[in-house]
Order: structure tokens, then sequence, then C-alpha cells
């Protein structure tokens, strides 16, 4: 007799597609309802709360904001973590899985206390603005609630990690033999770095930035805290216009918004993906 | 050592020091500043004075708000490998068309924000709440739903990867020696599944614990998670037993993640999945 495995997956698959079905279903219903205040919403479907969001400059300011701040932490995330998975990836020592474990283990961490650690190592008093003031780079202490870099530094925690456990990934498949070739024929470091590594890694490397950017995107509890009210971000506002406002159409309008933006970047880096595999980027 | 080489070793060591200060630091300075509690109410660094006071007077709200984490997320752990076990091995198994799709269902949660989630499971639970009189939001159940949701594809994830390598061959060897079905599943088939279970579940454990933008929208005034009450009271202000007490949580699961690490080795977990 042969084993039927495909029997199995027939209680998982209804509970898993029921909690999605359910979830996404109500809300982008609702979407389509006018607001009538308290959280009520009309009968009527029509398109008035997305009308409402191309229309109205401060959604629209909303939206711009986010893509902004998660370019920005997508390209210093980029910055940061390729060139450490570059040198984890080479180094010939234990100290590399040492690394590679801390890096894992922080991921555990909560964002909440990392955010924490931040404002206070960033605070009037902190370690940041003594070294500051030391060094005399800046006269008075400088705050980072409330403003731009604070809440893009804040993004960075978010996929930082993950990037350089993708990109150490994405490292070790480039053969070692292949930059000593071109060390040999009297490349320097650097034109080995950016004529023979980067290329190599370039469609593991666009894979993560639209990962890291899709993280971005959706980053709330760190630009909410970090950004304290000022930095009204697409997560920030969505939070806001449900549980403040209580208008849960536009609430829903909005993550609709959310979600459909960062579906259309993760098809995006499906495709960049799957050509990669039939060799078809360079 | 020629020149160049300790200049390359010099920027490489420079590289790893300013990436870890910058993942490490605010965890570490969290830690630091837990023991240097006074009447003031900031942060002064270097720590001026070494006490334990932060850590006696941490307000019952944060263990209220521990305990709630803690069921949630074992609840969240255990419902998301019981889905995720047979879910993985229907997917790899099993003789149908469409696996790719199937995954891609399965692991749809992790490609929709948090706070879509959020808004998501709040209006679904109070359409529910409308039709039935009974509310989920703020409740032991609403929370579990939505971390079971966000936390199945990471369980899924890691089975699947395993099964995939997994040698059909050994099975086979089991069921032609004589072995039932059911003994060959316990005796060949889970021990090999194991570790990436290990990991799977600490993964749902650890998802459904530091989880905020979800919560934030299914918190109730008297029922909250652990992260949402600490979220709760940094937006309104600062006071040291915050610190005391995230200090206590992350050593906790700082030692819970190496245990595991150390008891299944890091293969398992050295993986590519943003975690919110």
């Amino acid at each position: 007799m042969k084993a039927r495995w495909e029997y199995l997956l027939i209680p998982p698959l209804i509970f898993s597609s029921l909690l999605l079905v359910v979830s996404q279903f109500v809300f982008l219903q609702g979407s389509f309802r006018r607001d009538l205040g308290i959280g009520r919403l009309g009968h009527e479907l029509g398109l008035f709360n997305y009308a409402q969001v191309l229309a109205d400059p401060y959604y629209l300011e909303t939206l711009k904001l986010s893509l902004f701040v998660s370019v920005s932490a997508t390209v210093l995330t980029l910055l940061l973590a390729f060139p450490v998975a570059y040198v984890i990836a080479r180094m010939r020592s234990r100290w590399a899985m040492v690394l590679l474990a801390a890096v894992v283990t922080s991921s555990f961490v909560t964002i909440v206390v990392k955010v924490l650690g931040i404002i206070l190592i960033f605070s009037n008093n902190g370690p940041f603005n003594k070294l500051m003031m030391w060094i005399g780079l800046v006269a008075e202490p400088i705050s980072i609630i409330g403003s731009l870099s604070g809440v893009v530094i804040g993004l960075m925690y978010y996929s930082f990690g993950f990037a350089v456990l993708l990109f150490y990934s994405v490292v070790v498949t480039v053969p070692r033999s292949v930059e000593e070739a071109a060390e040999v024929h009297g490349a320097s470091r650097f034109q080995v770095f950016v004529q023979v590594v980067l290329p190599l890694a370039m469609p593991g490397i666009v894979a993560g930035a639209l990962m890291i950017f899709n993280v971005s995107m959706g980053g709330f509890s760190s630009t909410a805290l970090i950004g304290a009210g000022k930095v009204l971000t697409l997560p920030v506002v969505i939070q806001r216009t449900m549980l403040l406002e209580t208008s849960f159409g536009m609430a829903a309008a909005l993550a609709a918004v959310l979600l459909v933006s960062v579906l259309l970047i993760n098809l995006v880096s499906v495709a960049i993906a799957v050509r990669s595999q039939k060799g078809l980027v360079v | 050592m020629p020149a160049f080489k300790i200049g390359r070793r010099i920027g490489s060591l420079a590289v790893l020091v300013v990436a870890y200060v910058f993942l490490l630091g605010p965890i570490v300075f969290v830690m630091v500043a837990s023991f240097d509690y006074g009447s003031r109410a900031y942060v002064v660094f270097p720590p001026e004075t070494f006490t334990l006071d932060s850590y006696r007077n941490i307000p019952g709200r944060y263990w209220n708000a521990l305990w709630v984490s803690i069921i949630v997320a074992c609840t969240c752990s255990l419902v998301a490998c019981l889905i995720g076990i047979p879910a993985a091995l229907g997917i790899v198994r099993g003789n149908m068309r469409g696996k790719g799709l199937l995954l891609a269902l399965f692991r749809a949660p992790l490609q929709i924000p948090g706070v879509v989630s959020g808004v998501a499971f709040l209006q679904a639970y109070y359409m529910i709440g409308g039709l039935t009189g009974w509310y989920a939001n703020g409740s032991f159940v609403g929370f579990a739903l939505a971390h079971i949701f966000a936390a199945t594809p990471y369980v899924v994830g890691t089975l699947v990867s395993v099964l995939q390598r997994f040698d059909g061959a050994l099975e086979e060897a089991a069921l032609t020696l004589g072995a039932s079905r059911f003994a060959t599943f316990r005796q060949v088939t889970l021990p090999v599944l194991r570790p990436a279970l290990f990991a799977g579940a600490l993964y749902a454990f650890m998802i459904s614990f530091g989880e905020v933008p979800m919560s934030v929208f299914l918190a109730g005034s008297s029922y909250v998670t652990f992260p949402v009450e600490v979220f709760n009271t940094m937006l309104v202000d600062f006071e040291p037993t915050v610190l005391a007490v995230s200090t206590l949580v992350t050593l906790a699961s700082l030692a819970l993640v190496v245990v595991v690490q150390y008891a299944v080795g890091l293969g398992s977990f050295v993986k590519t999945e943003p975690i919110d």
C-alpha cells in the first residue's frame, strides 16, 4: 500500500486558509465601506476611501515618507550588512560561527527592547552625544526622537540580522578560487570586490534589498516609538486611524494600499529570483 | 606578514566592530543602564551608581503581561507545530500537483505586514463579535489565533527544507525490515525531523513572544502581552523599572535560544527570513 501523505494536508490547510481568508476578506470588504464614526461602517460599497487616499495630501505625504525612510533604511542596511557578511564568509576561523550565532541570537530579542536601547544610547546624556561632544562634532546634544534619521536607524534593526545571514549564504556560493584567480592576474582587493564578488552576488543582493525594503515598509514598533508622533509613516497612520480615530474603513483602505505595494514588490523579487536561477540576470 | 595583508585585516576588523556594536549595543546598553537606578527620569552613561533598586521595584503589571506572553507563546508554538508537521509532510511527500502554490499559501502570512494583519484580525474579531456577541480582542484566544497565523510559516518553512533533503530510503529500509508504518514514523522520521522541529518551535515561540504590531491592535485594557506593555509604557514616559524587567526577559530569552541552538546545532537556525 502506498502512503497517502496528501491527506495529512487537509486539516492544516483548512485551519490556515480559514485564518487567512476570514481576516483578509473582512478587512478588504470593509475598505470599500464609508465610515460612519466610532467604528461603524455604511452598507454601500464603493471606492470612497481609496479616492480619499489619493486625493488627500496628508495620505500622499505619508506614502512618500514611508517610501523615503524605507529606501534609506534599505540602502544603509545593504552598505553595512553586505561587507559584514563578506568578511564572515571569508574568515578561516571558528569565530565565523560564533559571529553568525550572535546575529541569530540577537534577532530573537524583541524589537521593543532594542528600541529602548537605541533611545538610551542617543539620549541627551547617552554615550553617543557624549562622544560627539567630546570629539567636538556637535556643540549641543542632538536628539533622534521624532527625527527621520532616528526612524531610519530604528528600521535598520528589523532587517540587519537576516540581511547578514542572507548575504552570508550568497557570498559562500562565490568560490574563493575565483577571487584568487583575479588577484593572481593583478587585480587589487577593491577591484576584486567590485568586479568579481559584487557581480556574482548581484541576484542575491537585489533579492535581499527587496526583502529589506518590504520589511521596512511594514516597520511599525520602532517607528512609532522613535518617531514619537512626528514621523507618520503608513503603518503608524494605519494604527492611529484604526485605534485613535476608529475609522475602520479608512484604516482598512490604507492597510490594503500597504499590502498591495508590499505584495507587488514581492512579486518582482520572486521574478528576479526565478530569472537568476535560469541565469538570465547579469 | 606583508603590510597590505595587515591593512586588510584591520579593515575587516573595523567592519565587524562597527556592525556588532550597532547590532548588540542597544541590547547591552539596556542591561548596563538597568543597574543605574536613580530618582532621575533619564539615564547617564557611564553609570554613576550600582544598585538593584530597579529590580526590586518592578511593578506587578509587567509580571502579569509576562505571564500572558508566556502562555500565548507556548500555545502558539504548540499549535504551529501541530499544523506545521502534517502540512510539511503533505507538501513534500504528497502525490499531487500545485505543491508550489500550497507552499505559497502556507507562507502567505510572511508577506503580510504585521500592521495589516492587526487591522485584519481586529476587524474580523469585531465582525464575529457582532454576530455572536463574543469578542476575541483582548483575550487569550484573540492573541493566540493571530500569533499562530504569523508563526506557522516558520515551522512549515524549516520542516519543508529538511524534508526535501531527507532520503526516503531510510524509511523504506525500516519498512522492508518489518517495522510498522507508525514505528517507522516514530523511530526514523521523527528523529530526523527533530532539530528542524525544535528550531521551528523556538521560532514560533519567539515570534509570538516578541510580537508587537498585531498585538497592539488586539490588546485589551487589562489583558496585554509583555512587549505591548513595554511599548505602551515607552509611549507615555520613561521609568527605570522597564530596563530591569527588559534585562531579565532578554537574558531569559537569550539563554533559551542558546540552549536550543546548542542542543540541535546552529545549522537549523541560519535562515533568511525576516523577523518582525
